[in-house]
C-alpha cells in the first residue's frame, strides 16, 4: 500500500464511532472494576489484544471478505457444532469450547461470520424476492437452531433480529416483509414448547418475578432494585451497594447494566444509551457510505446486531424484555464477544474508509460498476 | 485514479431511516423505562434495597448460670460449634438445593424433613438458621472440609449447656433443647426464635424466664451469600440472671449414690428421696433414680437413643420424686392421728386397743402384726404402727373429715414449685367416689365404709408424691405450716448483685392444735427412739440426734393380702426446731424399714457430720 494511500485512508477515519467505543470500553472496565478484580482483569487483556485488532480490521479491505464468505459460514456452523460435541456445560448451557488452553465461545464469533455470509449473499443479487427470502431462510435457520439449542437464546434472538434486519434493509419487498413478520408473529404462542425448561421458566418469571422470589424471580427482582436504587445522580462508582455485595447475579456479564445504573444512576445511563444511540447511527452512516451494496449490508448489519444485544440486555436489566443470556457490547465481561464486537466495529470503519469519494471534477467522473460502486485500487 | 476531493453526503435510504427511527424509538422505550425506575419507583426499590441488605439479627444474651447453695457451678456454657444454613445462599436450582440439603443432612444427623422445616420456618432468609447445635470436633472438621462446596452452610461457635455430675442433677436440672413447631409457636410472641433453644425440663424449663436473659438485636449489613459485612445499628444483649440453688451439690451426691445402693440392695429398679428444711421449704437435695444424661438433648438427641430412653422400663425420665404418685401407706397415720385428737375422737391419754384383726361389715381389716400388740396410746400407735388402732380411729372422725385433713396436710394438690411436672395425687371420700361413678357409669355409687378403715392407713384410693410427703411431714415438724416446696435460694444478676432471695411461702396452717400436733409428733419421737419404735435402724445405728419418724409399707396394685409394698420412709430432726426432714420412697421396695430406713439413716448420718459445710453461710 502507498504510503500516500495509507495516509489519505486514515483521514477518512471515522473518530466518532472510534472515540464512542472508546468511551463504552472505559465504562465498561470501570463497572468491572467496581465489582470484580479478576473479571476486569481479564476484560484489560480483552481490550489489549481487542485494540491492534480493530485497527487491523479498519486497515482490512471488508471487500475481500465477500469471496471468503462461504468459507466463513462453514466455519461458523463447524464452531456451533464443535459446541454441540465437546462444548463446557454452564448454567444449564453449553456455550463454550477450549482453543489452545483459551474459552472460546462460539456463538459470539459466529454473529460477525454470519453476518459476513448473509451480507455476501444479498449483495450479489440486485432485488430480493420470494426466491432470495427462502435461501436467506435456509442460510439463517442452521445456525439460529444450533444456538438456540445450546440452548442461547440471546443469540439466536440477535440471529433472528439480523435476518429480519438484512431483509428489510436489502429492499425485500413489504408482502414478503409482511409474509415473514407474520410467520415470526404466528410462531409466537408455539415458541414456549420449544423452550427449554429453565427458558420456559424464565418467561414465566419475566410475566410474573414475585412467583420465585429466591429462585427464577430473584435476578429480575435485584437487577431491578439495583436500577432503581440509582437513582438520578447514582450512588457514585464503586458504591453501588447491591452490586458491590453481590445481590446483582451475573453482575459483570448479563446484568453488568443494573451495576452501572446503580452507581451512575439515571444521568449515567442516558449517556450510556446516547453513546449506544451514537454508535449505532455511526455504523448506519457508514453503511449510507459505503462503495457497495456488501459495504452497506455489512455496516447496516453490524448496527442491527449491536443495537439488537443492547435493547435485549438494558431491557431485561430494566424488565422490559424477557431474561436471555446476552452480552452487553464493550460493558460485559467476556473475551469472545470483546474481541467479536471490535473486529465487527473496525470492519465497519473498514466500510467507512473505503467510501465513494466526490471528485472535484464532474468530467474526471469514475464509470459506475454494474452494482453502483467504485472499485478503489487499494 | 487519484485519491482526494470531498467527502459524499451518505445515502440515506428510505429503509435506513426506517432502521433509524425503530433505534430512536427503542432507545427512547428504555430511557422511559429508566426514569420509572430511577426516579418515579427510587424510593421505594432504594427501600427494597435496604431490606435485602440490612438485617436484624438477634444478638443471643448469655444463659445464666445455675450454682448449688454455695456456688459450686452445676451448668457450663462450654463453647461448641453449631451448624447454620442461609437459606438465601442456598443454590437457586430445586434440584441442586435439594443434593445439598441432603448432603447437609447427612453430614449433620439432622434428618431431611426437619430441616425443610426448620428452614420453611426462617423469618428472614438471609439470616443463618441454627440447624444443629453441640456439633462435636470431628464432625466440625468434617463438614469444615466441605463447606466450599457448601454454598450456604457455616459453621459457628456458640455456648452449648453442659452438665456435669448428671447421674445426681439430671432431673433437678433438666436440660435446654430445641424448640419444636408447637413450642415455636407459643413462644414466638416472647421474642423466641425458631431455631432457637429453651429449658425443656428441670430448673432449665421452670426458671428459662430467669436464665434467658434478654436478647439484643443488630441490624447487619449482609452480602448475597448472608456473610455479615459491617452492623449499622444495634442493642447489646442482657446475659441471664444465675441462679443459686437451695441444693447442696456434697449432699445431693450423697443422697443421690445412698438411693441407687439401696434401690440395688433391694433388687428394685427405681426410688426417689428429698431432704428438705421444714423451716423455710427448700430442698437440699431432690433425687429420682434412674436419671438420664440431660447432655444428650442438648447436643440434639437421636430419635434411637431417644427410643431407648423412652422403652426403658425404669422409666428414666420420669421424675419420681415430683410426679410419681403412690399410696402412702403408714406414713399417712399422723394425719389419721392428727385428725382423731382434733376432732376429739380420741385424746393424748386415751387408750385403744392394738388387735391382730378386727371385723367390720363382715369383712376383716388386719394388723401387719398378725398378733393383739394390747392396749396402747396414741403415741405408741404411731411408733408401732398398729393398723387395727387407726382403722378404729378412722371410722369414727369418717371419710369426709378425714380427706379433709388429709387435704390440709397438702395431699390432693400439686405443690407450686420451680421445676415443672409436680402432680396432685389423689385423696379419695364419697363425693369423689360418686363422681367417679358418674364418669364411668356404674350403678353401685356408695362410699364402702370399709374404705374409710384402710384410708386411715394410707391405703384406699389415696395417692402422694414424695414432694408432697415432703412437705406433709416438714408441716408436721414445723408446727402445723403448710410450705410451698422450692430449691432456689438465691438469684443474682450478672453483676453478682442479688435479684432475689428465697424466703418460707407458707401455703396454708394446718387446721390442728399445736397441742394435738406436738402429740403427733411425740409419736414420731418413739419411733425413732422407744424400743418399741419401727426406726430401730436408727438405734441400731447409734444414731446420736433426735428426732421424729414414721415407717410405711404400702400395699399396691390391687386389693388383698400379699400385694407387693412400696417402701417409705419419713423422717424429721432434731426434735425441737427440726432443721431437716426426709422422704425416701423405694418404688416397689417392700417393707419401710428394710429398704427405705437404711437409705434415710445414712442420709441423716451424712447431714450431721457435714452440718457445718452445710449449713455455711
Amino acid at each position: 500500500m502507498p504510503r500516500s494511500t495509507a495516509a489519505a485512508l486514515l483521514r477518512r477515519v471515522d473518530p466518532p464511532q472510534a472515540l464512542t467505543v472508546a468511551a463504552l470500553l472505559v465504562l465498561g472496565l470501570m463497572t468491572l472494576y467496581s465489582t470484580s478484580g479478576h473479571d476486569f482483569a481479564a476484560q484489560l487483556s480483552g481490550v489489549a489484544l481487542g485494540l491492534p485488532l480493530y485497527l487491523a480490521s479498519a486497515a482490512f479491505d471488508y471487500r475481500r471478505l465477500q469471496a471468503a464468505a462461504p468459507f466463513l459460514y462453514g466455519l461458523a456452523l463447524l464452531l456451533l457444532l464443535t459446541v454441540e460435541v465437546a462444548g463446557h456445560t454452564a448454567y444449564g448451557a453449553q456455550r463454550w469450547i477450549r482453543v489452545a488452553g483459551i474459552q472460546v465461545e462460539p456463538s459470539e464469533i459466529s454473529k460477525l461470520l454470519v453476518l459476513l455470509a448473509l451480507a455476501a449473499f444479498l449483495a450479489r443479487r440486485e432485488r430480493v424476492g420470494r426466491r432470495e427470502v427462502l435461501i436467506l431462510a435456509a442460510l439463517g435457520l442452521p445456525p439460529t437452531l444450533l444456538v438456540l439449542f445450546q440452548p442461547d437464546l440471546g443469540t439466536a434472538t440477535v440471529f433472528a433480529a439480523l435476518l429480519l434486519g438484512l431483509l428489510f434493509l436489502a429492499g425485500a419487498p413489504r408482502l414478503v416483509l409482511g409474509a415473514v413478520l407474520a410467520g415470526v408473529l404466528a410462531a409466537v404462542p408455539v415458541a414456549p414448547h420449544l423452550l427449554h425448561g429453565y427458558q420456559r421458566q424464565r418467561l414465566e418469571i419475566f410475566l410474573d418475578p414475585s412467583r420465585d422470589p429466591l429462585g427464577a424471580g430473584y435476578n429480575l427482582i435485584q437487577a431491578r432494585i439495583a436500577v432503581g436504587s440509582g437513582g438520578i445522580l447514582g450512588q457514585g462508582w464503586l458504591h453501588g451497594l447491591q452490586g458491590q455485595l453481590g445481590y446483582v447475579p451475573e453482575r459483570t456479564s448479563d446484568f453488568i447494566f443494573a451495576v452501572y445504573a446503580e452507581e451512575f444512576g439515571l444521568l449515567g445511563c442516558l449517556l450510556l444509551l446516547a453513546l449506544f444511540t451514537v454508535l449505532v447511527y455511526r455504523m448506519g452512516r457508514a453503511a449510507a457510505l459505503a462503495p457497495d451494496r456488501f459495504g452497506f449490508l455489512l455496516g447496516a448489519g453490524a448496527a442491527v446486531i449491536v443495537f439488537t444485544q443492547v435493547v435485549q440486555n438494558v431491557g431485561m436489566n430494566v424488565g422490559l424484555t424477557p431474561i436471555a443470556g446476552i452480552p452487553l457490547p464493550f460493558i460485559s465481561h467476556g473475551r469472545s464477544a470483546l474481541l467479536t464486537d471490535l473486529v465487527l466495529l473496525g470492519l465497519v470503519q473498514s466500510v467507512a474508509l473505503r467510501r465513494r469519494l466526490v471528485t472535484v471534477k464532474p468530467e474526471s467522473r469514475i464509470p459506475l460498476t454494474e452494482s453502483g460502486t467504485v472499485r478503489l485500487p487499494v | 485514479m487519484e485519491l482526494g476531493g470531498q467527502a459524499p453526503k451518505p445515502r440515506w435510504n428510505p429503509r435506513l431511516v426506517a432502521g433509524g427511527l425503530i433505534v430512536l424509538l427503542a432507545v427512547s422505550a428504555l430511557a422511559v423505562r429508566l426514569v420509572q425506575l430511577q426516579v418515579g419507583e427510587y424510593q421505594q426499590l432504594a427501600a427494597m434495597g435496604v431490606q435485602t441488605r440490612v438485617h436484624r439479627v438477634v444478638v443471643e444474651a448469655d444463659r445464666g448460670v445455675v450454682y448449688d447453695r454455695h456456688g459450686v457451678q452445676l451448668v457450663v456454657n462450654a463453647p461448641a460449634w453449631a451448624l447454620r444454613v442461609v437459606p438465601a445462599a442456598l443454590p437457586r436450582d430445586t434440584a441442586a438445593r435439594q443434593s445439598e440439603l441432603a448432603r447437609v443432612a447427612l453430614l449433620s444427623g439432622v434428618p431431611e424433613p426437619v430441616l425443610d422445616d426448620l428452614l420453611s420456618r426462617a423469618p428472614d432468609l438471609y439470616l443463618p438458621v441454627t440447624v444443629k447445635t453441640g456439633v462435636g470436633p470431628e464432625q466440625a472438621q468434617a463438614i469444615s472440609e466441605r463447606l466450599p462446596e457448601l454454598p450456604g452452610v457455616e459453621l459457628d461457635q456458640t455456648p452449648v449447656r453442659t452438665y456435669a455430675d448428671w447421674q445426681d442433677f439430671g432431673h433437678v436440672l433438666g436440660y435446654t433443647n430445641r424448640l419444636n413447631a408447637d413450642e415455636y409457636a407459643r413462644l414466638k410472641s416472647l421474642g423466641y426464635l425458631p431455631d432457637d433453644t429453651a429449658g425443656k425440663a428441670g430448673v432449665e424449663a421452670g426458671l428459662e424466664s430467669i436464665l434467658r436473659g434478654r436478647n439484643g438485636w443488630a441490624d447487619v449489613e449482609t452480602n448475597a451469600a448472608g456473610l455479615a459485612v459491617r452492623t449499622v445499628a444495634g442493642v447489646a444483649p442482657t446475659a441471664g440472671d444465675s441462679v443459686y440453688l437451695s441444693i447442696d451439690a456434697s449432699l445431693q451426691k450423697a443422697v443421690g449414690q445412698y438411693l441407687r445402693e439401696g434401690i440395688l440392695a433391694a433388687g428394685v429398679r427405681a426410688g426417689a428421696a428429698i431432704v428438705v428444711d421444714p423451716r423455710d421449704g427448700q430442698l437440699l437435695a431432690l433425687v429420682s433414680a434412674p436419671t438420664y444424661d440431660p447432655n444428650q438433648f442438648t447436643a440434639g438427641i437421636s430419635a434411637a437413643a431417644y427410643q431407648r430412653l423412652l422403652q426403658d422400663p425404669a422409666k428414666p425420665l420420669f421424675d419420681r420424686a415430683l410426679a410419681g404418685l403412690y399410696p402412702p401407706g403408714s406414713t399417712f397415720k399422723m394425719i389419721t392421728a392428727a385428725a382423731g385428737l382434733q376432732e376429739g375422737k380420741i385424746s393424748a391419754g386415751s387408750v385403744l386397743p392394738c388387735p391382730a384383726s378386727i371385723s367390720y361389715g363382715g369383712w376383716t381389716y388386719r394388723n401387719w402384726a398378725g398378733y393383739d400388740m394390747g392396749p396402747m396410746t396414741v403415741e405408741k400407735a404411731i411408733a408401732v404402727s398398729c393398723d387395727t388402732f387407726f382403722y378404729r380411729v378412722a371410722d369414727s372422725v369418717g371419710d369426709m373429715s378425714l380427706a379433709g385433713y388429709a387435704r390440709a396436710f397438702g395431699y390432693g394438690t400439686a405443690p407450686s414449685f420451680e421445676i415443672p411436672g409436680p402432680q396432685a395425687g389423689l385423696v379419695p371420700d364419697e363425693a369423689w367416689k360418686a363422681q367417679q361413678c358418674q364418669q364411668s357409669g356404674a350403678t353401685d355409687c356408695r362410699w364402702n365404709p370399709g374404705e374409710t378403715l384402710t384410708m386411715g392407713i394410707g391405703q384406699s384410693a389415696l395417692l402422694a408424691s414424695p414432694l408432697i410427703q415432703a412437705m406433709y411431714v416438714s408441716a408436721v415438724a414445723n408446727g402445723g405450716t403448710l410450705l410451698q416446696p422450692t430449691v432456689v435460694s438465691q438469684v443474682r444478676a450478672p453483676n453478682g448483685q442479688v435479684v432475689s432471695a428465697a424466703h418460707a411461702t407458707p401455703v396454708s396452717t394446718v387446721p390442728v392444735s399445736p397441742e394435738n400436733l406436738s402429740v403427733v409428733r411425740e409419736g414420731m419421737r418413739q419411733c425413732l427412739q422407744a424400743s418399741y419404735g419401727t426406726g430401730f435402724l436408727f438405734r441400731n445405728d447409734k444414731f446420736q440426734h433426735d428426732g421424729g419418724c414414721k415407717t410405711g409399707s404400702a400395699q399396691f396394685g390391687g386389693s388383698g393380702t400379699d400385694l407387693p409394698l412400696h417402701a417409705w420412709f419419713t423422717f424429721f430432726s432434731p426434735y425441737d426446731n427440726p432443721e431437716i426432714a426426709i422422704v425416701v420412697l423405694v418404688e416397689g421396695g417392700g417393707e419401710g424399714h428394710d429398704t427405705a430406713e437404711p437409705i434415710a439413716v445414712k442420709i441423716a448420718d451424712y447431714y450431721y457430720s457435714h452440718r457445718a459445710q452445710i449449713r455455711a453461710a
